[in-house]
């Protein structure tokens, strides 16, 4: 029987569309019966969603990048 | 009048230059480096990286100072052992590596090494296998968007990605953020496939929980 564990254990091959037929049916049935799956399944998505974005935020700031010239600058040797 | 198209004709050779080496493959780059000397191909691959580099040091150290170390060690180290690349790797996941192992040696030299929590009993459902913890009584991923990504909210996912032990941490960071595959992470940490997949589950599933817990708090 498909209970609640399962969805957890098989939530990353279900979001990389990875599972077999026959469990795809079987978890898409029980988070069909169960809304906190239901609801485990969604913000799951949404939590992806949202570190997704992190992708988007720069890291290096102006002054951290003008430090690495002014040192590479001063290190570097002509090949 | 001459001079004014010399100086013309010079900068248009000059940006079809720079244009071509923002076109240029990682390992022609590194080709030109090593073989010609061209700092302006080594230019390209600080262009190019910084962000990763500086975000993976980041992500490890979990300190801005210690980052801006490594990051300046990695380029530094990167202008004496380019020539020691070999395009048998990915040129990303090969500088991934040495951004990892110089975080960790410099984290050893500060005696900064964190000890290394397990999260591989962290897990949401009871010993019968059933859900715990009010999820729906918590759901909100049905919350606007413009709630959901609030500059509030990504910094605190920032901040709970930085909670995780550090082995769960890299991983995530690598997988979720910077997007790479699953071997790639594996290769770059040097762990197995399923190891990748075992830490990344737990760390989602953590994150998962902070963020509920955040937007709980949030609606009250």
């Amino acid at each position: 029987m498909f209970m609640c564990k399962d969805v957890v254990e098989n939530i990353m091959e279900y979001i990389d569309s990875e599972l077999d037929l026959q469990t795809l049916k079987e978890l898409e049935k029980h988070t069909g019966d169960c809304p906190e799956c239901k609801a485990f399944v969604n913000t799951y998505k949404r939590m992806l969603e949202i570190t997704g974005k992190l992708k988007d935020k720069p890291f290096v700031t102006p002054e951290v990048r003008n430090r690495l010239r002014v040192l590479l600058k001063s290190k570097i040797k002509p090949v | 009048m001459e001079t004014g198209f010399f100086k013309k004709l010079i900068n248009v050779i000059v940006t079809k230059d720079d244009e071509r080496l923002s076109d240029k493959s990682d390992v022609e780059l590194v080709n030109l480096y090593t073989n010609k000397g061209d700092e302006s191909a080594f230019d390209e691959i600080v262009t190019r990286y910084s962000d990763r580099v500086y975000g993976f040091a980041l992500r490890i150290t979990r300190n801005a100072n210690d980052a801006e170390e490594v990051f300046q060690e990695v380029f530094l180290t990167l202008t004496k052992k380019l020539d020691t690349f070999r395009a048998e790797s990915k040129f990303s996941s090969w500088l991934y590596r040495v951004t990892a192992n110089a975080s960790y040696m410099y984290l050893r030299s500060q005696k900064k090494h964190e000890s290394n929590i397990s999260l591989e009993n962290y897990y949401p459902y009871d010993e019968k296998g059933t859900l715990m913890g009010k999820i729906m009584d918590k759901d909100w991923s049905s919350r606007p968007d413009i709630t959901i990504f609030s500059k509030e909210a990504l910094d605190i996912i920032d901040k709970s990605i930085n909670e995780l032990p550090e082995s769960y941490r890299a991983v995530f960071h690598l997988r979720d953020i910077d997007g790479l595959s699953n071997e790639e992470v594996a290769n770059i940490l040097e762990i197995s496939i399923p190891a990748v997949k075992s830490r990344l589950h737990r760390a989602r599933l953590f994150l998962r929980d902070r963020l509920s817990d955040y937007f709980h708090e949030w609606r009250r």
